[in-house]
């Protein structure tokens, strides 16, 4: 399908020997907020990982099946992890701004990538702050440290880090979950902003939140993709008992 | 298991109140067919006391369900049934108001209309086994008999015009007031097959309130 960015296919994880992901099969639409619900541990964060190798990172983690991106296998041998990573940005839990400015947060990648020109980036920050919704609060102190900002604006900011890559995909595991209600409200805003120019898929123990923002959500439990669908079909009429009680709290 | 029993008991509480405002629509209208075979006045009179305590059920499930919608942000079934209770309760009580409207009449009428009287009576039972059946078909969310009185309904339906057609031919041979009181008979047994559509009404919400489907029923 063209629409589609990932295509997840018969995909399992084991940490060890620990299957954390079983046989998940899963596509991810463009321009589409897709959320990934369930109680803890039940692989979704594994899962949203598996999207730009970040579990590459852990040594005793073995997957099998395929992610395709736009096609390619990206964890066959030789695939570009790099510029996997580059078109699919991530954005954390805890906001984690590096200690600089404001400015040089923004500019961080770029200028990893070699970009020196003043204007060039001057225009970037602009743009992935303005994007962020950010850019209102910091124009007048680009140059302040991020460290100063309120939670809030730091995890807009790590936003804006991510968009200043110009990537297509942002992955957000539990953006919000260390935000007050205000912030996480400006952060769920965002997100029905940024699906215009990018493709999103956030993890979430917000239920409401998923129900709020998403346009598809897939609950996971006990490492397995339990149901996938509509978000509207999802919270009015699960086709499946245990998405019912997870969903309504009748889940032990 | 649960881990909302609070919620769930909010839940369950919203669902009896539907259930007992049910039961005192089925009662007004058990009386009213009682208030007609025995030229009770003081049994048409208890159906429009009755109607107040119907009224006040109705504003009661209205505010439990508006408050467990803003409190509790129910979903899938659980929102599928805040919504269902509070529409049928809707239904409920514009039925209540149809037995009202007829109680009404009798008292007006001193209950000396026999004719009319008895096509009152034969169509508050086929509505009375209607409600009964409904409320049934809610309390155990069985779908085959919400779609039962459906059917129902067409009978009620039947029954209704021929009544009409029989009093058109009436009103033709007689005189002035004859006519006159015909014309009120068929306004008021128009009533009561008006209480039957709201009780297909409260079908179509049992089959949301089941599957999800919203479905038209005639």
């Amino acid at each position: 399908m063209k629409n589609n960015v990932f295509n997840i296919k018969n995909l399992d994880l084991f940490y060890g020997s620990f299957q954390a992901l079983k046989d998940i099969n899963l596509t991810i639409e463009k321009n589409k907020v897709t959320a990934l619900i369930g109680p803890s541990g039940c692989g979704k964060s594994t899962f949203l990982r598996c999207l730009n190798r970040m579990n590459d990172l852990i040594d005793i983690c073995k997957i099998d099946g395929e992610v395709e991106y736009h096609g390619d296998n990206v964890y066959e041998k030789g695939h570009d992890v790099i510029n996997l990573r580059t078109k699919v940005g991530m954005v954390f839990q805890k906001p984690n701004p590096f200690p600089m400015t404001i400015y040089d947060n923004v500019a961080y990648g770029p200028r990893c990538q070699g970009l020196k020109d003043k204007s060039k980036l001057d225009e970037i920050v602009e743009t992935s702050l303005k994007n962020a919704a950010l850019w209102e609060e910091v124009k007048d102190r680009l140059k302040d440290s991020a460290m100063g900002l309120s939670g809030g604006q730091q995890q807009r900011l790590c936003i804006a880090r991510a968009i200043a890559m110009e990537p297509e995909v942002i992955l957000m595991d539990e953006p919000t979950s260390a935000l007050d209600p205000i912030a996480t409200l400006k952060i769920e805003e965002l997100i029905n902003d940024l699906k215009e120019n990018y493709t999103i898929v956030i993890v979430t123990h917000s239920m409401q939140q998923a129900a709020r923002i998403s346009d598809y959500t897939a609950f996971f439990l006990m490492g397995d993709l339990i149901e996938f669908d509509q978000t509207d079909k999802i919270f009015t009429q699960p086709k499946f008992k245990q998405t019912e009680d997870y969903i309504t709290g009748r889940f032990g | 298991m649960t881990n909302r029993k609070h919620f769930i008991d909010e839940l369950n509480e919203l669902n009896h109140k539907a259930i007992e405002m049910g039961r005192q629509v089925h009662d007004s209208f058990r009386k009213l067919i009682v208030a007609c075979e025995s030229q009770s006045l003081e049994l048409a009179q208890a159906i429009v006391e009755q109607d107040k305590l119907i009224n006040e059920l109705e504003i009661s499930i209205n505010v439990d369900a508006y408050l467990l919608i803003a409190r509790q942000c129910p979903v899938a079934s659980d929102l599928r049934r805040t919504i269902s209770v509070l529409k049928i309760s809707n239904e409920l009580e514009r039925i209540g108001d149809y037995a009202v409207n007829v109680a009404r009449y009798i008292i007006k009428t001193k209950n000396n209309n026999e004719p009319f009287l008895k096509a009152i009576i034969e169509l508050a039972t086929l509505l009375l086994d209607m409600l009964d059946k409904i409320m049934t078909s809610f309390a155990n969310e069985d779908v085959q008999l919400a779609l039962d009185v459906s059917e129902s309904d067409e009978v009620m339906d039947n029954k209704y015009r021929s009544y009409i057609r029989e009093w058109i031919k009436l009103a033709k041979t007689a005189d002035e007031a004859a006519v006159e009181e015909a014309m009120r008979a068929v306004l008021i047994v128009k009533q009561i097959e008006r209480a039957g559509d709201h009780v297909v009404n409260i079908a179509e919400n049992i089959v949301y309130l089941v599957n999800g489907k919203r479905i038209e029923l005639d």
